[in-house]
């Protein structure tokens, strides 16, 4: 299969269950049933930045659907393929959404889920400074347990904000690793949906601070790559959701770090594979042109901004 | 950053038209006026089917006479024009590489030429076996030239740059015996296969065709391009304009016109010349522009970033802005119009090779030897002319558009470089770009090349197939006067990304690239060959598995034909838009569209209707996209 062929395949899958999830919702709730995320101006952040519709209930939602639905071409362009990323992306957005209906509180400690827009205005600033030189956003289980702690650690040594999906949030806790935006690790969510939870970061980021008007997708796009210094560490396996989500990622300027080898296809700085995890964070910062200057100062304990939140508790 | 807007087709013929008023008022003649009377050309001819190299003849073919005095069908006749029309081509190339292998050796320190890359020249020594452990450089630079030389006639063996090669060209060019020998001894042997009474079968005679272009394209041209490098510089990205704009009204405008940059680089050295400018404001002039036409200007645009004032079919324009000082040309693609247009206004036309002699013209012969003087008395005379000047006719038009050129394999290689990742890639291949293709996120690439024809709205097939093309995420590698045609309307300003699909666009803007890659000169489509090689070898594939195609739109001359007859013959389909004179033989059409695959697995194309022949281009890259499962 080319790489097209499984963004496209993965962009289908998302779209057969989000529409499943939307039918089911409907049938469940009906159609007026209001969905929101908690604590946001933005609606769903994702679709009202690329669209510039908000969407208030489930009826709109629907609609929603079919609009990304337009935006899943099929030609072997890559701009099918880019569409259809951020077509997944949305998906993923609708089905994350749908958690939250009636108040639930489907994401708890040490998940984080959806990121209330006061945690982005607070972390805007030190992006906009640089005191945040960039954004990781690690997905699925280092191939051990050491090497993914390992992984995070060093990015939040070098004060890069860390976002986690999936198994890995696992291995830090089986470590125990303190994650928390206090220390600027923050585990979204085990499904893979839930790392739209950090492109709507990126998105609100675009919204607030580049003042991207919403429904301006091209302006969007073309800030997030300038501005917002994301990357994306992908751990093996890749199945073709995650592909296609990485196509997404790849369409607003964020390179994808993979360990994957197999039926994979590389791209210069977008999708690169490094089969040695110990040189993610390495390969992940060129990828994204992030220069960090570090001094290190050898001492018996991490050193970094990142820890300057940490809460010292009685064991 | 300024508002980016491309020139259009319609733009340059309003500037020209423009300047044929000029050319009214003072009774010059053009060649619009000249295809006109041309106009219908001789059928026979178009196809191919007249024969007159025998005073038995003139012969021509038609169905009631199917066979010329000595009893030759009507496949012989056109194989036999095809070839000769080839070999004319491949000498032309072969000609300008030789006089540069020329200059090569009268290379010195305190010499007028230089060696200017060293590097490069011992990385050629060392890939010919010369000595070069603690040897100056200029004995150095003396031997390779010498040995140079010897390719054009030795005895024995095939040409030394065919194995640069990918093995698996080697060796078809070996299993069908098309590996040229000395580069005359092709053109020569191509000569006598077409005399009466020699070859009448088309399948020999096309593989002559091959071999004899193989013998330009691996051989004189090569050596064209890379001793240029190495006396020049080899080419590095550098900004430029293009299109009749770069010529000032204020200035002395030198325009420098033909091939060999022997000639144009010592122009534009001595132009630079603080003496010589103070001369020119002596004489009223606020300085010297120099400026190209034609591939001496992509030579000196790629090496120095000098302005590059038009293609093939605007170089009478040069002469109707009223504003030329001097034309100076060498060799090759000069109209012999030149001579009497230039007296028409005070433009000094100047002949300076023994190869291009033409009537009306200053003939300063130019040599090697006394390059430095001849180049300061083309100036002086340049700039004596200025006050002879007739303000009533200047007319510059004011357009022109920036270019980044200077895109050699070594260049580009460098590019790639810039986006690998040093913790994963492997540096110095072109494994970044096969990347790009195999992902999709270029779908491929095509090699734009070839002339201007009034058979063709003049540039309107390069510059509309290569926007069909950029927007299809097709990357396009250029040289010749289709560069200049991309140069002139802005396909070479880094801000035309935004014509691209969204898969070219983001190449371009991580490498910072223009989306039209200036590769050089005629005799620098070498350098294409010699890409496409290290494509195949970092790859592992054939360089036919490559979805590149080549394509001449355009095309005018004989180099076009050996050019093309090279291209495939290196395994590279390609596309022509203007039927090269077969139409006439069946036979001889589908051994060029087809049968030519069995020995080197590509062949050509040729489409008139220049939209159809773009969809043909992507539809060849997506089947070999296909072929691979990319």
């Amino acid at each position: 299969m080319t790489l097209f062929d499984r963004v496209f395949s993965g962009n289908d899958a998302v779209y057969a269950l989000t529409e499943n999830a939307i039918d089911d919702a409907i049938k469940k709730y009906g159609e007026d049933k209001a969905v929101k995320f908690p604590d946001t101006a933005y609606s769903l952040p994702c679709y009202y930045a690329v669209t510039g519709t908000k969407v208030a209930d489930l009826k709109g939602l629907k609609e929603a659907h079919g609009v990304v639905k337009t935006l899943m071409t099929r030609e072997p362009r890559l701009n099918d393929a880019f569409m259809s990323g951020v077509a997944t992306a949305l998906c993923a957005e609708f089905i994350e959404v749908l958690k939250y209906i009636d108040g639930a509180v489907p994401y708890e400690e040490p998940l984080y889920g959806h990121l209330p827009d006061a945690v982005i205005r607070e972390l805007g600033v030190p992006l906009v400074t640089g005191d945040i030189p960039g954004v990781a956003v690690i997905i699925g289980g280092a191939p051990t347990t050491e090497e993914g702690v390992a992984l995070v650690k060093s990015y939040q040594a070098q004060g890069i904000l860390v976002t986690l999906v999936g198994e890995i949030i696992d291995q830090c806790a089986e470590a125990g690793y303190k994650t928390g935006a206090n220390v600027r690790v923050i585990p979204l969510g085990k499904d893979i949906t839930s790392v739209i939870h950090v492109v709507s970061v990126a998105i609100r980021a675009a919204l607030i601070f580049g003042n991207i008007k919403p429904g301006d997708a091209n302006a969007l796009m073309e800030y997030t790559m300038k501005r917002v210094p994301a990357f994306v560490n992908a751990f093996a396996p890749l199945d073709d959701v995650i592909v296609a989500c990485g196509a997404g990622a790849i369409a607003l300027g964020f390179p994808v770090v993979t360990n994957e080898t197999e039926n994979i296809f590389k791209v210069p700085k977008s999708l690169i594979v490094q089969p040695d995890v110990s040189k993610f964070n390495a390969t992940s910062l060129e990828a994204r042109d992030i220069k960090i200057k570090i001094t290190n100062i050898d001492i018996p304990v991490a050193f970094a901004s990142a820890f300057e939140g940490e809460i010292i508790r009685r064991k | 950053m300024s508002e980016f807007k491309m020139t259009t087709v319609e733009e340059l013929e309003a500037a020209t038209d423009r300047l044929l008023e000029t050319g009214a008022k003072v009774g010059a003649d053009a060649w619009q006026f000249r295809v006109k009377n041309q106009t219908p050309h001789c059928k026979f001819g178009e196809t191919g089917v007249c024969c007159k190299i025998c005073t038995m003849g003139p012969c021509r073919v038609t169905k009631k006479s199917p066979r010329g005095v000595c009893g030759c069908d009507v496949h012989g006749i056109v194989a036999r024009n095809f070839l000769r029309f080839t070999a004319a081509g491949s000498a032309t190339h072969s000609d300008h590489g030789r006089e540069i292998c020329n200059t090569l050796y009268q290379t010195a320190e305190d010499g007028n030429y230089k060696v200017k890359d060293p590097e490069k020249l011992l990385r050629i020594a060392k890939e010919w076996e010369i000595d070069t452990e603690g040897r100056d450089i200029y004995d150095v630079a003396h031997d390779v030239a010498y040995t140079a030389l010897t390719e054009y006639g030795k005895p024995f063996g095939t040409q030394r740059f065919l194995k640069r090669a990918p093995k698996h060209t080697q060796e078809l060019w070996e299993k069908n015996e098309l590996a040229p020998h000395a580069i005359d001894r092709e053109v020569s042997r191509s000569l006598h296969m077409t005399h009466m009474g020699c070859s009448s079968k088309p399948a020999p005679l096309i593989k002559q065709s091959i071999r004899s272009g193989l013998a330009d394209g691996w051989g004189g041209s090569m050596m064209g391009t890379e001793f240029s490098d190495v006396m020049f510089g080899t080419p590095k990205p550098i900004d430029t304009e293009a299109n009749l704009g770069v010529m000032s009204e204020e200035n002395v405008n030198i325009v420098v016109h033909g091939h060999d940059p022997s000639l144009s680089e010592m122009i534009c050295e001595y132009a630079d010349d603080p003496k010589m400018i103070a001369y020119a404001k002596e004489k009223g002039a606020k300085g010297i522009t120099v400026s190209g036409i034609c591939c001496t200007s992509n030579e000196v645009a790629m090496r120095r970033g000098v302005p590059m004032a038009g293609n093939f079919l605007q170089q009478e324009n040069i002469v109707l802005t009223g504003a030329c000082e001097a034309i100076v040309v060498d060799v090759q693609c000069i109209f012999p119009a030149l001579g009497p247009l230039s007296k028409c206004f005070h433009t000094k036309f100047v002949t300076t090779s023994p190869v291009a002699q033409m009537p009306d013209s200053d003939f300063i012969r130019f040599d090697a030897k006394t390059a430095a003087e001849n180049a300061k008395e083309i100036i002086k005379m340049a700039i004596d002319n200025f006050e002879n000047r007739k303000p009533e006719l200047v007319h510059i038009p004011k357009l022109k558009q920036k270019a980044t050129v200077g895109y050699s394999t070594e260049a580009i290689v460098k590019v790639l470089d810039g986006v690998a990742n040093t913790q994963v890639d492997e540096m110095g291949t072109t494994k970044p770009l096969i990347e790009c293709i195999t992902s999709g996120v270029i779908r491929g690439a095509v090699a734009m090349v070839g002339c201007n024809n009034p058979k063709i709205r003049p540039d309107y097939a390069h510059v509309e197939l290569m926007k069909k093309l950029i927007a299809n995420d097709i990357i396009i590698i250029s040289s010749g006067c289709s560069a200049q045609a991309a140069a002139k309307v802005g396909l070479m300003d880094k801000r035309a990304k935004d014509l691209c699909g969204a898969g070219l666009k983001r190449v371009c803007e991580l490498a910072d690239i223009p989306p039209v890659l200036h590769m050089g000169s005629c005799v620098d489509i070498s350098r294409m060959v010699i890409l496409a090689s290290s494509l195949a070898k970092d790859s592992g594939l054939n360089i036919s598995q490559l979805p590149v195609v080549g394509c001449a739109p355009e095309w005018m001359s004989e180099k076009a034909v050996s050019i093309g007859n090279y291209v495939v013959g290196t395994g590279i389909d390609t596309f022509l838009g203007i039927d090269p004179c077969v139409s006439g033989s069946d036979e001889v059409v589908d051994l060029l569209t087809g049968g030519t695959k069995d020995w080197v697995e590509a062949s050509f194309t040729v489409e008139k209707d220049i939209d159809k022949l773009g969809d043909k281009m992507i539809e060849r890259i997506e089947e070999k996209r296909n072929a691979l499962g990319i």
